[in-house]
């Protein structure tokens, strides 16, 4: 098939390839990246590395702990291969902040900077002199923003308990709806996986980053509009609980508690796992005519009366959904994912209903997926060339535009790394001060 | 924590002024992945215009848990909608998509998660939109992208196909068990936000030089730019990455493990205080001394790890959730029950923060709604209306923003390039309704 003209035009011109020598939306802008044993810190900062802003990340001089933070203990030219992920732009400096003197050196960098990202407990930093409310008399441009479990404030924020991701899963009602549904007359013991689920990714710590990244952006925006700073509150439980889209609502309407429905959707119907020969496909038909584009492109439109069916209410019923699943599940075990897929793609050419067609996704493994030539090509997967790692695959690219790309430079520095070139740059520390500083322990 | 900077945050939030304000914002959206993503922008005070097709609009005003309908409103429909205006756009029309052209004319960010060239088709493209305003910042939202093989074959997405695709789900399940589907729509959530982050960014450069730009998401790439280690990790040792129920292999020891009355509770202690806060608490402190589990790297290898959460899951078997809150408490270690969507929206914590929020709305009356999570001391984001019908501002948009006259407006209805909702429940407003509240114009 021919590409339309549209795509073309729009690939020659926001293809990550050409990423490099375009200007950076972010590069005027400097950050100090304070993250203690906290990713959700880590990837914010990434986000506006990519853009390239000038990211200070700061460490102690034993380097963070989440760099240790790495599945089955595995390291990769001596670092953690979760950090390795998101050190990306980043110059990576030593700080040891339990020294006052170390503090005024970040009240220097602070009066240069544009953003703090801290994950420190609340009150950490005030008690060290260096909170919002000191820095913002120092800078009052600074834009101080604070990603912890439960927020600066309310009756959690003075917790002992640190933040973790599986916590914030946890505590975010997202775990305890998510997973197999028990079979029946089966109990914990006989299905240890027919439980509540967590994501595997670290995903209540980057959707809490992701979110400050937002809010520093947006308040980057205010600050062009009024010239003030301001400090920025995130707790990690809330930024994930936020992205429910119905739950909350259907308790305090009725006040259900929503409970795990398997690989079905509570709130929708055709929208599921399925089971194929080789593995299982997502389905999805969340307008009637693609609910009856499937059963027509498994050949059911007479059989399941199709033509008649007037509206999807009927469908998600919390019976009638357990019902049709059966049915549907049935069908889609006489094929394979490919040949799911391919039936769903030739049907929006030549089906009864085209160019309507049913959704049909494979399942598939990290593995399948780093090796799809769709992804390939769009540059997701571009190993990058790290000066001090050799060559990494890192997901990056994950937007295209046209002006200011996003762009891997490198992928992650050791401990201390720019302790040089930073120092120099911001405070004027030369070799001789850098040699008494790291000496006395500051640095 | 600032104190004083917080002092009364709840309470002053709506006297203080919003971050995006003065930004205007045009959405052609449906689903979750579109209007999410506008949601946040409206909830930090951009002015957000949402065209729908009337008289049906967006199809998720259909899609309600086992069938239930809030106040005779779509249940899920509320929470990526907020402080919208509403016009009911045909842009099918020539008349609709010149209707369109005046507002593009007029705004600073264009959303649309269209298939690709569907815009284009409809005579507002970007291609299209850039020649009457090229600052404008035009984000398309889709599956996988505007180009490559699976864009070529118009292929459909949904937020659970990026699931299933990007290996996110085969990640989150347990080992040699089916692939579970969260039951969030987290790529679509999480590629709205991670959009933003863009759009925002765009805005700025746009701020510094004057220039707009087209920006292109997939959901699917959003995704699988979150599963950090898993990629490095195939690339490095050749290996499948492979799934671990809900234990992380990154952090050791965190899981979840059953207490005495089959409640579950979620545990972390991984760095070296909070490991030995743990098996103080566990009365076996010597464990933190153990050389299998003294060093984080040490203790995250296969069989240790798999020992020390045998210890654990053990001790807490024999223990309630409070109990172990407690200790955790105490001892300076991480530990929750696993909250039910009860626990959110009653928990005291996050109303006195004003996370869980009450809404005060002209149509849907009083309710709780989770505000913007990112807390702004000085301009603090906030819901202040909820949704509405199809086409329902279509009065104050024509008036208000195109200086359209009675006349003009009429015409448009007429041609059938504005319209408003059908009698169809989550279309039209509650029956209650007395034909004038929530309106801005035109309310006799």
């Amino acid at each position: 098939m021919e590409e339309p003209a549209w795509a073309d035009w729009i690939r020659e011109r926001d293809h990550p390839k050409t990423a490099g020598s375009r200007a950076e939306a972010l590069g005027d802008i400097t950050v100090l990246d304070l993250s203690s044993k906290n990713f959700a810190g880590c990837y914010c900062s990434s986000m506006l590395a990519e853009f390239g802003a000038e990211v200070l990340r700061v460490e102690p001089p034993e380097g963070d702990f989440i760099r240790a933070c790495t599945p089955y203990g595995i390291l990769h030219e001596g670092e953690g291969l979760n950090y390795l992920s998101e050190g990306r732009n980043k110059f990576h400096i030593t700080l040891n902040l339990g020294k006052p003197e170390a503090r005024e050196i970040l009240k220097g960098l602070a009066a240069q900077a544009d953003v703090l990202i801290e994950t420190y407990r609340p009150g950490v930093m005030d008690d060290w002199g260096v909170g919002y409310e000191e820095l913002r008399k120092i800078n009052p441009r600074l834009i101080f923003a604070s990603i912890t479990a439960y927020g600066q404030f309310g009756p959690l924020s003075l917790s002992r308990m640190p933040d973790y991701d599986n916590i914030v899963q946890a505590r975010s009602a997202a775990q305890y709806d998510t997973g197999e549904i028990m079979p029946e007359g089966k109990s914990y013991d006989e299905c240890p996986w027919a439980i509540p689920t967590k994501a595997g990714p670290w995903i209540g710590w980057v959707e809490a980053g992701t979110f400050m990244a937002v809010g520093i952006l947006a308040a980057l925006h205010w600050r062009e509009m009024t010239g003030e700073g301001q400090a920025l509150d995130v707790a990690c439980v809330e930024a994930y609980a936020s992205i429910e889209d119905w739950a909350a609502v259907w308790y305090q309407g009725a006040g259900v508690i929503n409970e795990r429905f398997g690989s079905l959707n509570t709130a929708g119907w055709l929208y599921c796992f399925a089971p194929t020969k080789d593995g299982a496909v997502f389905l999805g038909g969340l307008r009637l005519e693609m609910w009856q584009a499937f059963a027509d492109m498994v050949g059911k439109w007479d059989e399941w009366g199709a033509a008649s069916w007037k509206d999807l209410s009927l469908f998600t019923e919390k019976e009638e959904q357990l019902k049709w699943a059966s049915l549907v599940f049935a069908e889609t075990s006489k094929y394979t994912n490919e040949e799911l897929v391919g039936m769903s793609v030739e049907y929006a050419r030549k089906g009864r209903l085209a160019p309507i067609t049913p959704v049909v996704a494979p399942v598939c493994s990290p593995e399948e997926a780093i090796h799809d030539a769709n992804w390939l090509d769009r540059g997701i997967f571009a190993p990058v060339k790290d000066p001090v790692y050799g060559e990494l695959i890192v997901a990056q690219a994950q937007y295209k535009m046209t002006e200011t790309p996003i762009r891997t430079k490198w992928v992650c520095r050791p401990v201390g790394y720019d302790n040089e070139h930073i120092y120099l740059k911001y405070m004027g520390f030369g070799p001789l001060r850098l040699k008494e500083l790291k000496e006395a322990g500051i640095l | 924590m600032a104190e004083g900077t917080w002092k009364d945050y709840r309470e002053k939030k709506h006297s203080k002024p919003l971050p995006l304000q003065g930004i205007r914002v045009l959405e052609v959206c449906t689903l979750v992945l579109g209007p999410s993503g506008t949601g946040f922008l409206s909830r930090m005070g951009a002015e957000v215009i949402k065209c729908e097709m009337p008289p049906l609009g967006d199809t998720l005003r259909s899609l309600v848990p086992f069938g239930y309908w809030f106040r005779e409103q779509c249940t899920s429909f509320i929470r990526p909608n907020p402080n919208k205006y509403w016009l009911g756009l045909d842009l099918h029309k020539a008349e609709g998509q010149e209707v369109f052209r005046e507002l593009a004319a007029k705004a600073d960010i264009i959303e649309e998660n269209q298939r690709p060239g569907v815009m284009e088709r409809w005579n507002v493209g970007y291609r299209q939109i850039k020649e009457i305003n090229p600052d404008i910042i035009y984000i398309s939202k889709t599956g996988f992208g505007q180009w490559g093989q699976y864009a070529r074959e118009n292929r459909p997405s949904n937020d659970g196909a990026a699931q299933a695709m990007s290996g996110y789900a085969w990640m989150s399940s347990f080992p040699g068990q089916r692939p579970i589907k969260s039951r969030l729509y987290i790529c679509d959530s999480y590629g709205a936000l991670i959009g933003e982050v863009a759009v925002l960014a765009a805005l700025h450069y746009r701020e510094r030089t004057g220039k707009g730009q087209f920006i292109e998401l997939s959901q699917c790439e959003s995704i699988m730019r979150t599963m950090s280690w898993v990629w490095p990790y195939q690339h490095v040792t050749g290996r499948p990455a492979m799934p671990a129920g809900n234990r992380d292999v990154s952090i050791c020891p965190a899981d979840t493990f059953r207490c005495s009355d089959d409640m579950f509770l979620a545990l972390a202690a991984p760095n070296p205080q909070e490991f030995r806060g743990l098996c103080i608490a566990m009365e076996r402190p010597e464990l933190a001394d153990d050389p299998r589990f003294a060093d984080h790297l040490t203790r995250l290898q296969e069989e240790n790890a798999t020992e020390i959460l045998r210890i654990v899951a053990d001790w807490v078997r024999t223990k309630t959730p409070e109990e172990i809150e407690g200790l955790a408490e105490k001892h300076g270690f991480a530990a929750s029950r696993l909250y039910t969507i009860k626990d959110v929206v009653e928990d005291r914590h996050f109303r006195e923060r004003g996370f869980v929020t009450e809404v005060d709305d002209p149509l849907l009356g009083e309710f709780l709604d989770y505000e913007f999570p990112v807390m702004m001391s000085k301009s603090p984001p906030r819901v202040s209306w909820s949704i509405r019908p199809v086409g329902f501002d279509n009065e104050y948009v024509m008036t208000h923003r195109l200086g359209k006259s009675e006349d003009d407006i009429k015409q448009l209805y007429e041609c059938g390039a504005l319209g408003k909702w059908a009698d169809v429940l989550g279309r039209r407003p509650p029956s209650g309704w007395d034909g004038k509240a929530g309106l801005i114009m035109a309310r006799d």
